[in-house]
């Protein structure tokens, strides 16, 4: 929750795409969060395509807080429901929500950026305006309070984690912007007469991509968690769609008398935001160019 | 003069400061209307449908949602520059009177944990920074991965529950004390939730000092010093954490601003009488007087912290007092 | 967290009380043998610590409807009737009533020497000034319409109050018995009663913190058996697994949960846990009104093709009993006369059939999330057994708030919901399912038969015949099956061991902490 203040800092400037996956797998934390990252979604996939041992919501009465075994590799719930399915089903869930929300702001945020960056003026004004307004509400209390306005299904909590990650993409991308107007060969090609939509998409746009990417990256370890916090105060994915913040949610009660029902998701949701902060971190490494040269 | 006064960067700040505020206000106002249901029918749940229209009508009027919206809103906003937040009909209180009461509450939690994640952030980050790709550096990242990853409400559930059953230590469950009442049992009370959220801003604090203290060590005039023969210990705490300061302090500002209100679910598992949990009751009972004058003084709060932690920054970084 | 651990507002307006004997999970306190401490001004007698997820909403009894402000209040004010913990109704602040031949006049004889907290005598006065108040729209008391066959007040001396009825009224005195009813003295303003509660009850308000605690002292001007407890706190604690990591450290020594998971690791956490079963119950209420469920046939279908054991099972771990429409222990539905006792898919089918649906049916189905525990396991369960007889429910699970809006509005085909149960089954039925009832515009359903039948429960004293007329009165709710009646739960009463005396209630009311007592 408190980490939505960390932000990608870095120069703008481009480099060529094709050494940087393979500097992101030399650099031993970008390895190690890719890993954990792959490995989760190819659990997460397979609930996708029907292929978990159990229906993550059909329930089995007698089956119910059985302790792990060959059966149940993570042990069951109150409600006889497999727990390796529904964690599997979670992550999914919550890469859903987490990804869309991302997305959205993403998009949004780097649009409102790069206007508010390039057109400056009114439009300035007006963007930084709305940005300061969003970032002086506190984050979580914002999403809790969206999250009840809509009715409420996976979209609109994706929805309501977007609108607060908005700000922090227009700020994060409005400063490279506002350096990259000034650069030569951008003003440049506003003098040869290209239009403007052309020169942001063209010259503006690539040169803040690595930003962007590294930036994508943190927020989505921050809606994991903005994600799972939201389900735990019950106002997350609805059930019975399984969650991750949701399953500790329910397992709190259980914790003495079942501790496997609280510790499969809890780690699991520990592994997801640390193998995206991970991530988050290579990129960061492999795309700063302050770094370039120094591994 | 006017031209001048426009320019002054500490008008504009001001200005756009209250502009900030006003967005805040009617961004909360709007949403809180969009949420379903009102403070009658949040009282009386499906009751509310037995109501006869007359006893409908007068329970408008006990609430004042019989006003019009846009009456509804200026005479809040007016209302808060003689000081009144409007009142709550569920506690039977001033909002003013209960904000004055829960946000030292969070207030004292949010300077108790940032103290903790200074404790735990800088040493760290500095122990990190001594000798980068080292074990002792490998630590240290490890520890900040963790403080990212591992949720509050996680931490906090385990802790509490781990404690409570096997230690029988739970002076939560003891009514809240103050810390004017009780000190002692305050400062208990406040130890595992300054934990939770200590231990989660730790982890941006250990990055920060790790990364100035890398990027000042190389810079020219710590290499002159080293030169001269500046002892490393001196070196390491007056130049390198001197210069470090800067970016912590900015970290440090950011991360109070944001647990003012994102220490909720903390404060709700652990029955601290915050300001979150306020807002959040607020929420819940559709006290709208109550969430909104809150907000807004979370809110305000917010761009104080901001603006000291800037004025703080041009005291303490040596450059800019330079020039 | 913070909906989740209230109960339904139906179960709030807890008008009904205790049934039968409460049954005991592991070695629960048996009633007040303690004997009394001696020294009876307030402060002794030991304290007690409740641990309460919230704090009440209001002080002001004729408009709490919440559970919590509900138990708060029952311990500070008094009523003309009663409930003991069997559920019937005697005397309180009345020492006795009479009913005239025809039915049509009711007189009560008050109790003497009755004083509020403040000092001021009790009288007819008050009596007058409060029934007259809770009838008047303008007052928005909640229990108004239980009011309705009251057409006059006499108080013809400081001891008696006469009611006039419009008609006979069997279940009027008890539904006296709610604190919805409370008896005010007539210089209290609510505005003064919403900071400085002035009742009659065992104990009197001490201080309040907000959000945080409420303490209670003993009343010792109380007219009956003195409370043996110096004082109460409930404290709030918002997390209901908190609670039982306070009650384990032995900070609070008394807790009611309505969620059987919380129980059993209470039980697990070495508390006392008694479970009481409750008259509230679980419910699908069917929208008759809106599209294919106008068709009886179709609602038929869907009452033939639940398996209700099966919902108790999964969704609320079997703790529970399968149930008719009336709850109370003297006029209980039998719940195998209904038309499908057990599930029947073959006649679901034939319904669906004679509706002209074989190819199944869409409802949209509302739940709401965190009222009450077990909701969405219902809603899931359910939806679950009717798509096996190509009933199909949309399920829509909204907020607490979202889900009130809804249900008010009767926007929903069908409603998954936890109802509140009365003693009487006049006053919990005949709001929703009679012609004039005040809730019969969500209801939807009502009919000449039911009408008459309510009628003649209501005119009739005669405790025989008043069974043999419910009987018919569920009988004829289930043939049509405006609702489908499912389970009805139990409430979970958690206390250390140094409680003793408490006798926990059928509506978890907390009314006999008057004869608790701590050591």
């Amino acid at each position: 929750m408190t980490d939505i203040a960390r932000t990608a800092q870095l120069p703008p400037g481009t480099r060529k795409g094709g050494h940087r996956l393979r500097s992101l797998l030399r650099s031993p934390s970008g390895l190690t969060g890719l890993i954990i990252i792959v490995v989760l979604a190819i659990v997460s996939l397979s609930s996708f395509f029907h292929v978990l041992p159990y229906d993550p919501i059909a329930q089995n009465p007698p089956a119910r807080l059985l302790p792990p075994s060959a059966g149940h590799l993570l042990g069951t719930d109150q409600f006889g429901r497999d727990i390796f399915s529904r964690v599997a089903a979670g992550v999914a869930g919550s890469a859903l929500i987490s990804v869309v929300a991302v997305a959205f702001s993403a998009v949004i945020g780097t649009m409102g950026g790069l206007v508010a960056g390039f057109y400056r003026g009114f439009a300035d004004g007006v963007i930084g305006g709305v940005t300061n307004v969003l970032f002086a509400f506190p984050p979580l209390l914002l999403a809790l309070s969206l999250a009840s306005v809509f009715d409420r299904n996976w979209f609109t909590v994706a929805v309501a984690i977007a609108i607060v990650y908005v700000p922090i993409f227009i700020r994060v991308t409005r400063g490279p912007v506002l350096s990259l107007r000034e650069i030569e060969y951008v003003k440049a090609a506003t003098s040869t007469g290209q239009s403007q939509w052309m020169i942001m998409m063209r010259h503006v746009l690539p040169n803040i991509t690595s930003i962007i990417i590294i930036q994508v990256a943190l927020s989505l370890s921050w809606a994991v968690l903005t994600e799972a916090s939201l389900s735990f105060l019950g106002l997350g994915t609805p059930p019975p769609s399984p969650s991750l913040g949701s399953m500790i949610f329910e397992a709190r009660t259980l914790v003495s008398i079942a501790p496997w029902t609280m510790i499969a998701p809890g780690v699991v949701v520990v592994l997801l935001v640390a193998g995206l902060n991970l991530l988050g971190d290579g990129l960061r490494d492999t795309l700063d160019p302050r770094n370039r040269g120094k591994r | 003069m006017l031209r001048k006064l426009i320019h002054n960067r500490i008008v504009r700040r001001v200005a756009s400061m209250i502009g900030t505020l006003l967005g805040v206000a009617v961004f909360v106002f709007i949403m809180l209307r969009a949420i379903p249901g009102d403070q009658i029918t949040a009282g009386l749940g499906t009751e509310a449908a037995a109501l006869s229209p007359a006893q409908q009508e007068a329970l408008q009027r006990y609430y004042g949602l019989d006003q019009p919206l846009f009456t509804q809103f200026f005479s809040w906003l007016g209302n808060l520059f003689t000081g009144n937040l409007g009142y709550s009909a569920r506690a039977q209180q001033s909002v003013l009177d209960l904000t004055l009461r829960s946000l030292p509450v969070t207030f004292e939690l949010a300077v108790l944990s940032i103290i903790l994640a200074l404790l735990i952030g800088i040493p760290l980050g500095m122990l990190a920074a001594s000798k980068p790709d080292s074990g002792r550096d490998a630590f240290g990242q490890f520890v900040s991965l963790a403080g990212l990853s591992v949720p509050a409400f996680l931490l906090a559930t385990t802790l509490l529950s781990v404690f409570a059953s096997s230690f029988g230590f739970n002076p939560n469950g003891q009514g809240y004390a103050t810390l004017a009442g009780d000190p002692l049992l305050n400062l208990r009370q406040m130890l595992m939730p300054a934990i939770v959220l200590g231990f989660g801003i730790a982890a941006p604090i250990l990055r920060t000092t790790r990364t100035a203290v890398l990027e000042i060590r190389s810079d020219d005039f710590v290499r002159t010093a080293r030169a001269k023969g500046v002892p490393a210990r001196r070196l390491q705490t007056k130049h390198v954490l001197g210069n470090a300061l800067v970016p912590i302090v900015t970290m440090t500002g950011l991360q109070f601003g944001y647990l003012l209100g994102g220490a909720v679910v903390v404060e709700q598992i652990f029955s601290v009488p915050g300001i979150g949990r306020q807002v959040l009751l607020g929420i819940q009972q559709k006290e709208y007087a109550v969430v909104q004058s809150t907000v807004l003084v979370i809110a305000l709060t917010f761009v104080i912290v901001n603006l000291l932690t800037d004025l703080l920054y041009r005291v303490i970084d040596p450059r800019v007092r330079a020039s | 967290m913070w909906q989740r651990s209230r109960l339904t507002r139906g179960a709030l307006l807890a008008i009904g009380v205790a049934t039968a004997a409460s049954s005991v999970l592991t070695g629960c306190s048996s009633p007040a043998t303690q004997a009394p401490k001696p020294g009876a001004s307030g402060g002794t007698g030991g304290a007690l610590v409740v641990g309460v997820t919230s704090d009440p909403d209001t002080l002001f009894p004729w408009k709490a409807t919440q559970f919590q402000a509900v138990n708060v209040l029952q311990n500070i004010y008094g009523t003309l009737t009663e409930f003991d913990k069997d559920l019937n109704t005697v005397p309180g602040l009345a020492k006795s009533w009479e009913t005239s031949k025809d039915g049509r006049t009711l007189n009560f004889t008050l109790r003497d020497g009755v004083t509020f907290s403040d000092g001021s005598a009790f009288d007819s006065k008050d009596v007058k000034y409060s029934l007259d108040k809770i009838k008047d729209e303008a007052t928005a008391a909640v229990a108004a319409a239980s009011l309705a066959s009251v057409t006059s007040v006499d108080a013809p001396d400081p001891q008696t109050v006469v009611l006039h009825l419009s008609a006979p009224d069997a279940a009027l005195p008890s539904n006296l018995a709610v604190v919805n009813m409370a008896m005010l003295s007539s210089d209290d303003t609510e505005a003064s009663l919403n900071t400085t509660p002035d009742g009659t009850g065992p104990f009197v308000l001490k201080n309040r913190v907000a959000s945080q605690s409420l303490t209670l002292v003993k009343n010792d001007k109380y007219w009956g058996d003195k409370p043996k407890l110096g004082s109460i706190e409930f404290r709030v604690i918002p997390d209901e697994s908190s609670i039982v990591s306070a009650m384990q450290s032995g900070n609070v020594q008394l807790a009611v949960f309505d969620d059987p998971l919380v129980a059993k690791t209470a039980a697990a956490a070495q508390l006392n846990v008694a479970k009481t079963p409750q008259l509230s119950y679980h419910v699908l209420q069917l929208n008759g009104r809106r599209g294919d469920l106008t068709d009886l046939n179709v609602r038929l279908a869907v009452q033939c093709a639940i398996d209700r054991k099966q919902v108790l099972d999964t969704a609320a771990l079997g703790e529970g009993t399968v149930t008719g429409p009336i709850t109370a222990p003297a006029f209980k539905s039998n719940p195998d006369q209904r038309p499908c006792p057990a599930r029947d898919l073959a006649k679901a089918a034939e319904y669906l059939g004679k509706a002209g649906k074989s190819a199944g049916v869409k409802i949209k189905t509302i739940v709401s999330q965190g009222e009450y525990s077990t909701s969405v396991n219902e809603a899931q369960s359910l939806k679950a057994q009717l798509a096996e007889a190509k009933i199909n429910l949309d399920l829509e699970v909204l907020e607490s708030g979202a889900y009130v809006d809804r249900w008010v509005a009767g926007d929903f085909d069908a409603a998954v919901a936890l109802n509140g149960g009365r003693p009487d089954p006049d006053g919990m039925y005949n709001r929703y399912f009679t012609s004039t009832g005040n809730l019969n515009k969500v209801t939807g359903y009502s009919s000449p038969e039911l009408d008459k039948l309510f009628a003649a429960g209501k005119a009739s004293t005669d405790q025989h015949e008043r069974k043999a007329i419910y009987d018919k009165v569920s009988v004829e709710l289930e043939n049509n099956a405006p609702w489908i009646w499912l389970f009805t739960s139990y409430a979970y009463t958690a206390t250390t061991s140094q409680v003793q005396g408490f006798i926990p209630m059928a509506n978890a009311s907390l009314q006999y902490l008057r004869t608790t007592a701590v050591n």
